[in-house]
């Protein structure tokens, strides 16, 4: 068994309440499989005088910054899927994140997606608010929801086409859902539904979803025509779909990763600790550190850094990424995203959107 | 910092306007020796030195080496050289021409010390001055007037400084509206929306950037890039973003990389945000991932030595890209125009190569070294310093 698979397997056991692969020894593993097989990371890491050998903590792993993707092919094998991130006009510049073993990739998604969003365990009817694959094949979160669609949703559809938000088409799916008392997940990017509530107040028309239908948002502000902060998001959630705000979970995550992290309100609902504090929690095989920038040393608790994401399911490729987003620790395991480093290229999901003009 | 009413800066303002016509008939003489004691008393102020670190974020070490050059700038012979120069000779024994009676002053604060030229040429073209500062350095202009006012209180009365938050639209319309010249230092957005209504009366100098070219006569020239691209922090339209070296640039990339190290020693960096440190690290990974790149990254900073030509400014804090170049011929080509205020020379006679920088924008070409130390007389932005009109872009030449 390859140690891609073995991990999918401890990842899929960890769902069905096995406890998590123990974090540090996959950790040094992994790292000791990507120094061996990824010659690119393996360079970077000689650079810095650093091998398997000297590496004793998971802390000690080399980062990779999120540009190397731009600019190299970072894989441990030929690739089974190669996502590309949305949003600079420079197609060739935007970053590629080849993933060998894509199992490994949907087994953790789908991991974190029933925990965070679906806890109670319940299916619902999926109206996807990205573009169907075959209009954006490259895209990880496209396929993130394909996956959601199969197995965590009892049916999917596509609510963006080639010309963008199909927003009669949605409108209608929201009347008849309404009136059948149906429940919905809600699943897309945060411009998507911006564009959705817009069309909702043109139109003096609102919603009220059945109970337990929910909305799962990611990309921020990106590709919105009209900032939206996140109370008002929370808000028009509300009003114009009937979905509380503990149902409303944001996601954050990156194309050059395979698990996310989502907002920790409904797990928290569901297990007791209603009064904790939004923040985005991740599984166990995804630990994330704010770094200083001039040193990499984590900076002091709660004071901002750059996000320094370690995910065991980047087994394929590099595990270890350090974003552009400059964020702080909350809690004792979340994060708060507070924005990107200015200048950064613009880019994510939330340009999925905007990538739809014409090519 | 609290901003005044417009009425109380308008009064204020009434007040130097008035003061600057008691001195109409004066000797431009006179004011050219009042401005350059004023520096003298400034340059020592013990009140600025012991607040402007902090409001500048620069390090105390830096700030007592940038405020002796800015005092130097009001040299009384390089004014006078400037007022001859535009009046003709015996400026110094006559009263300024006729000219605006009242200049004001939009000074950027990524650079402390920039009100000193601002108030000097505008005494110089004998108007009233108008000066509100940047919010990084609110102690410079008002400690030049009481330098000023205890060397010369009545050219001090001619003097307003002041300090309101920027995008103040209410404020910047009552105020700005009075002068008849607006000298502006901005961002794009910032200078296109005082265009808009101020129209001709508003000379805009907006983000600039300099570089430096190495000659293959340069002995070694590194140790004096790193001053230039040091002082200030890199912050200002004169530091250096990128050097193009004729013959080893590798080489001289380590040995600037070195001389960044050196400087960082006398010179420490002040205090950054966290953004703009995140910039640097980005930057500077971008290139270590870059093909034909290579990083030489430090405590005094980050040298990118990189095979491509195409000048891009980087973040500041004491980055340099390090080009090689094949010919000198070539070097004003690889210039984007009007984005270059500053070309420092080393190894190389610039005679060849003044037109076409002229024409790229370039305002002042001199030796590396000499970069962050303009005279009064720089035409910056190719503009007479003095205000008066001239349909031929400017650039001086100090060898």
């Amino acid at each position: 068994m390859t140690l891609e698979a073995e991990l999918a397997a401890a990842i899929e056991a960890a769902a069905r309440g096995v406890p998590p692969p123990d974090f540090e020894p996959w950790a040094l593993r992994v790292f000791a499989h990507q120094f061996e097989h990824n010659a690119p990371y393996r360079a970077f890491c000689v650079r810095r005088g650093v091998t398997p050998a000297t590496v004793a903590r998971w802390e000690d792993v080399p980062a990779v910054p999120s540009v190397a993707f731009r600019q190299v092919d970072l894989a441990c094998g030929p690739p089974e899927a190669v996502f590309v991130t949305s949003g600079t006009t420079n197609r060739a510049a935007r970053g590629r994140h080849l993933v060998p073993h894509l199992a490994l990739y949907r087994c953790s998604a789908l991991a974190s997606f029933a925990r965070f969003v679906l806890p109670d365990g319940v299916r619902l009817p999926c109206l996807a608010f990205v573009p169907p694959p075959a209009l954006r094949p490259a895209s990880s979160l496209v396929q993130m929801c394909v996956w959601v669609g199969e197995a965590l949703a009892s049916s999917i559809e596509w609510m963006i086409g080639e010309r963008g938000l199909e927003t009669e088409r949605l409108l209608a799916r929201l009347a008849a859902a309404e009136a059948s008392g149906e429940a919905l997940l809600l699943v897309g990017v945060t411009a998507a539904f911006a564009e959705l509530f817009a069309a909702c107040r043109t139109r003096g028309r609102g919603f009220r979803l059945g109970p337990a239908s929910r909305v799962v948002d990611t990309g921020g502000q990106k590709g919105t025509t009209r900032p939206l902060s996140r109370p008002a998001f929370l808000s028009e959630c509300w009003t114009l779909l009937g979905i509380p705000g503990y149902y409303c979970i944001n996601e954050y995550g990156m194309t050059e990763l395979c698990s996310q992290r989502y907002d920790s309100a409904l797990d928290d609902r569901f297990h007791g600790r209603s009064l904790a504090p939004r923040r985005l929690a991740g599984p166990p095989w995804l630990r994330t550190r704010v770094l200083d920038p001039d040193t990499l040393a984590p900076v002091a608790p709660g004071a901002t850094g750059l996000l320094c994401h370690h995910d065991l399911a980047n087994a394929g490729s590099v595990s270890v990424v350090l974003t552009e987003d400059l964020g702080r620790a909350a809690g004792d395991d979340g994060i708060a995203v507070l924005g990107r480093v200015p200048g950064a290229t613009p880019r994510g999901c939330g340009l999925l959107l905007a990538d739809l003009e014409p090519r | 910092m609290n901003a005044e009413t417009s009425a109380a800066l308008l009064a204020r303002l009434g007040a130097a306007v008035d003061a600057r016509a008691r001195l109409r008939r004066r000797p431009l003489g006179d004011t050219v020796a009042a401005l350059a004691a004023a520096a003298a008393r400034w340059r020592d102020d013990p009140a600025l030195r012991a607040e402007l670190p902090a409001a500048a974020r620069l390090s105390p070490a830096m700030i007592a080496a940038v405020v002796p050059i800015a005092a130097e700038a009001l040299d009384a012979v390089t004014m006078t050289k400037l007022i001859e120069r535009t009046w003709g000779a015996g400026a110094a024994r006559r009263p300024a021409p006729d000219g605006p009676a009242l200049v004001a002053h939009v000074v950027a604060s990524n650079v402390p010390a920039l009100a000193l030229p601002a108030i000097a040429l505008g005494c110089l073209a004998g108007a009233a001055v108008l000066v509100k500062s940047g919010r990084d350095d609110p102690l410079s202009a008002p400690a030049f007037q009481r330098a000023l006012a205890a060397v010369d209180a009545q050219l001090a009365a001619t003097i307003v400084t002041t300090y309101w938050p920027g995008g103040d639209v209410a404020q910047e319309d009552a105020v700005l509206g009075r002068a008849e010249v607006v000298v502006a230092t901005g961002g794009d957005a910032t200078l296109a929306a005082l265009a808009e209504r101020l129209g001709d009366r508003l000379v805009a100098h907006g983000p600039r950037w300099s570089v430096a070219v190495i000659g293959r006569g340069a002995r070694d020239a590194a140790a004096a890039l790193a001053l230039d691209v040091a002082l200030h922090d890199q912050r200002g339209c004169l530091s250096p973003h990128a050097v193009y070296v004729a013959g080893e640039a590798r080489g001289f990339a380590e040995r600037l990389a070195a001389a960044l190290e050196a400087v960082a020693e006398r010179l420490p960096p002040g205090t950054a945000s966290i953004e703009a440190r995140a910039q640097a690290r980005f930057l500077a990974a971008q290139a270590e991932w870059a093909a034909g790149a290579t990083v030489l990254q430090g405590a005094g900073g980050t040298v990118i030595h990189e095979g491509e030509a195409a000048f891009r400014p980087t973040c500041g804090l004491r980055t340099v890209r390090v080009h090689p170049l094949a010919d000198l011929r070539v070097f004003p080509d690889l210039l984007p125009t009007g984005q270059v205020e500053c070309v420092g020379v080393a190894g190389a006679d610039p005679t060849p190569l003044v037109a076409a920088l002229r024409a790229r924008g370039v305002s002042r070409v001199c030796p590396v070294g000499r970069m962050q130390r303009p005279p009064l007389s720089w035409p910056r932005g190719q503009r007479a310093p003095l205000f008066a009109r001239r349909a031929e872009p400017l650039l001086e030449v100090e060898r």
